[in-house]
Parts: structure tokens; C-alpha cells; sequence
């Protein structure tokens, strides 16, 4: 009970200063710039356009460097589970993934998850 | 999508009542426009007439009615990933929640956390989540052409923030079943709805993940990395597959020379190298299977 209520406390204590919401409001206006964008060329633009096509390569490109830096080189707790680990989840994750693509989603991510949290309880016994 | 019924019974009738059984991703609706023009199709959609709402309150909360199901508590799970993360890296609860509400983006929020963490500028974090937010570019021009004439106006620059890779799914699935003036109504319960789940999902990822024991948030924080990583197995367009092999080697490399900018350039290089190969070499090679010139 103790640890929920420090938790709790330390929750709420504000963490970020100037710099981090500038760079939160800096990144909320990009993000909400595309939506608009988007209003403004409904039903204008060709969606089969080269300009199109490439931004699209660098958008997947760049969520796929994402998604490897952090299954590769996480910052955090996630670091303390060695490499291999967590390569063995991904790789059963993407095995009942691909069984059925259309419909594993839910499944493959909940078993992946679910074997994340039993390293953990191995990790601290 | 490409042949439409031209009876409007069929269309109720063809209505998915489970929209659980393919949950839809952020990735999805890059490859969209390869395979369906929506805006062409507008017109036929327009004249299904169904009498499926009776007022625009009833399409609201319909909207709101449809929401509830396996793509939102997909996106719920991925709000609470994204809150556990941005505890155990030592956000405070107020910025971990302002980033879901100001910018309802997974992929962006999640960058945007990487590379504050790194110390890059607000200029390069700018640049970066907005580039991970176009998909939004094309998801809106594919869906708006479809509202009615009289709700295209200057609101919806208002109403678009709702729009994310949920709502815009099953809106593109169930407008074609309603009338176009409660089509409005419709998207904005639905969108509603996701937008403010998202709020109580990051607050509870944040809580709990420093009062449940370690292994739990261990898994929490491992929600999003998987959750992209299992989507690109969706991705069918050899160009796009492509995009994502070259991100992967170049992403590693980028953050050898520059750890601040190394998400943007990786996304460059690769990006702009599979876009190259595929317009030099895949496609023209498809062309020539397909028996044309």
C-alpha cells in the first residue's frame, strides 16, 4: 500500500521542464499539420502520385528503424532482458502472426506479451 | 470495394457485424490507396440510400455503438503500452497524457519519447513525428470526399484531429451503408469515442506500471515494439516491404554516426533507396509479368 501511494505521488510531480513541452507542442502541430493538409487536398489530389509513393517508403522505413532500435537497443527496463530473449519473442510472436494474418493480431500480441512478463518473473527470482 | 451492389438492401446486408475479426493497423492505411479509390466511388455510394439512422443523433451514437470492439481495445492496449513506457523512463503524468490527447499517434508519440530521451532539438522532433503522421494525409483525402456536400466545410479542419487509423477503418467500411448526410455524425462518435479512450489508457499504463510488480510493466512497455513489428507482416506491396528491410539495416547504422537525428535519416535513406529500387527495377519488372510491354 505504501508503494502505491509513493507511486502515486511521484506520479503527479511534474518531471518536464520548458523544453520537453515545446517539443511536445512542436510535434503536436506537425502531427495535426498532416491532418489538415489532408482536409485540404480531399478529392484534389491523385492518392497513385510518385510524391505519394515516396513518402509513404520513408514513413514505413523510418517506424521500421523505430520499432528495430527498440527490440535491439531499448533504454529502460526493457534492457535488463538479454537480446536473445527477446529476439525468441519476437520470432514466436511473428510465428502465430503469420499462421493467419488476418485474424492472429490479437492473439499473437498477447502471447507475446504474456512470455515478456514470464521472463520477467524468471528474471527476478 | 470495386464492384459495388447497385440495391441498397444488399449493401445493409453485406454490413460486417463483427469488425473484430481483422483488427486494423496504422499500417494499413499506407497501402490503401494502391488498391482502392475511394473517391471515384463516391457517387455510387451516394445513391445507396438506406434508411439505417433516423436522426444524426442516432448515426452519433451508432458511430459510438461501433467503436466498442477489438480495433479499439487494440489501440486502448497500445495507450496503455505507451503510458507504462513513458513511466518507466521518467516522464511525469501530465506530459505522458498531453502527448495522447495533443497528438493521437502512436507511432509519433512513441518517437517523440525516443528522441527526447536522446536530447535531439525540437526542430528534428518535429520533423520526424510529422513525418511518421502523413499516413493521416492520405487517410483524410481518402475518406472526407465521401461526407456530404453541405459538412465539407471549415469544421471538419477542426473534426479531423479525431481521425486516426481506427476510426478511419471502419468509417471507410460503414459509409458506404448510410446515407452521406449522417455520415458526419457517425465518424465523429466513433472518433470521439477512441480519442477519449486514449486519454484513461495512457493514465492507466502510467499508474500501474509503477505499482504492479516488474514483470508486468516489463510486459507493458514490450506492447508497442511487437505491435508494429507483428503489422509489417500485413504489408503486401513488395515496395513497401522493401522500405521497411532497408529502414531496418539503416537504422542501426544511422545511430552509430548520430544518435539525435539517426530515426530521420534512417528513414531517408531507406525510405528514399527502396522507392528508387522499386520504381527502377520492381515495378517495371511486375509490368513486364503482367504481360506489358
Amino acid at each position: 500500500m505504501e508503494a502505491i501511494t509513493a507511486n502515486l505521488t511521484s506520479a503527479f510531480a511534474t518531471q518536464q521542464g520548458m523544453w520537453e513541452w515545446l517539443a511536445l507542442i512542436a510535434a503536436s502541430i506537425g502531427t495535426y499539420v498532416c491532418r489538415a493538409v489532408g482536409v485540404m487536398l480531399s478529392g484534389r489530389v491523385s492518392q497513385e502520385s510518385e510524391f505519394f509513393r515516396w513518402l509513404s517508403a520513408v514513413t514505413y522505413a523510418m517506424v521500421a528503424a523505430l520499432t528495430i532500435r527498440l527490440i535491439f537497443l531499448p533504454v529502460g527496463m526493457l534492457s535488463t532482458v538479454p537480446l536473445y530473449l527477446r529476439l525468441v519473442i519476437c520470432a514466436i510472436a511473428l510465428g502465430v502472426m503469420l499462421i493467419n494474418p488476418s485474424r492472429r493480431l490479437v492473439p499473437a500480441l498477447l502471447i507475446g506479451t504474456l512470455l515478456m512478463v514470464a521472463i520477467g518473473i524468471v528474471q527476478a527470482l | 470495394m470495386s464492384t459495388p451492389p447497385t440495391d441498397p438492401t444488399d449493401l445493409y446486408n453485406q454490413r460486417p457485424e463483427h469488425f473484430g475479426d481483422r483488427v486494423t493497423t496504422e499500417m494499413d492505411c499506407l497501402e490503401s490507396y494502391q488498391g482502392s479509390h475511394q473517391s471515384e466511388n463516391t457517387s455510387v455510394f451516394d445513391q445507396a440510400k438506406t434508411a439505417r439512422f433516423t436522426s444524426t443523433t442516432h448515426a452519433f451514437w451508432s458511430g459510438v455503438r461501433d467503436g466498442r470492439g477489438a480495433p479499439a481495445m487494440v489501440l486502448f492496449a497500445g495507450m496503455v503500452g505507451f503510458g507504462a513506457m513513458g513511466r518507466t523512463n521518467g516522464f511525469d503524468v501530465w506530459f505522458t497524457t498531453a502527448t495522447s490527447f495533443l497528438m493521437f499517434a502512436l507511432p509519433g508519440q512513441i518517437v517523440m519519447l525516443e528522441m527526447i530521451l536522446l536530447g535531439a532539438s525540437s526542430l528534428t522532433i518535429a520533423l520526424a513525428t510529422s513525418l511518421t503522421a502523413t499516413r493521416f494525409v492520405t487517410m483524410t483525402a481518402t475518406l472526407f470526399p465521401m461526407l456530404h456536400a453541405r459538412d465539407r466545410n471549415k469544421a471538419l479542419y477542426a473534426k479531423v484531429h479525431l481521425l486516426a487509423m481506427t476510426a478511419w477503418a471502419v468509417s471507410l467500411k460503414e459509409f458506404a451503408t448510410m446515407e452521406p448526410k449522417y455520415r458526419l455524425s457517425y465518424f465523429c462518435g466513433l472518433g470521439l469515442l477512441c480519442w477519449l479512450i486514449s486519454i484513461p489508457g495512457t493514465v492507466v499504463g502510467f499508474l500501474i506500471a509503477g505499482s504492479v510488480p516488474m514483470p508486468i510493466t516489463l510486459g507493458l512497455i514490450f506492447i508497442n515494439p511487437l505491435f508494429f513489428l507483428l503489422t509489417f507482416t500485413e504489408i503486401k506491396v513488395s515496395g513497401y516491404r522493401l522500405a521497411i528491410l532497408l529502414g531496418s539495416i539503416a537504422g542501426p547504422i544511422c545511430y552509430l554516426f548520430d544518435r539525435d537525428t539517426s530515426l530521420l535519416t534512417a528513414g531517408f535513406i531507406g525510405g528514399t533507396l527502396a522507392y528508387w529500387i522499386d520504381r527502377k527495377w520492381i515495378r517495371r519488372y511486375d509490368h513486364v509479368k503482367r504481360g506489358g510491354v
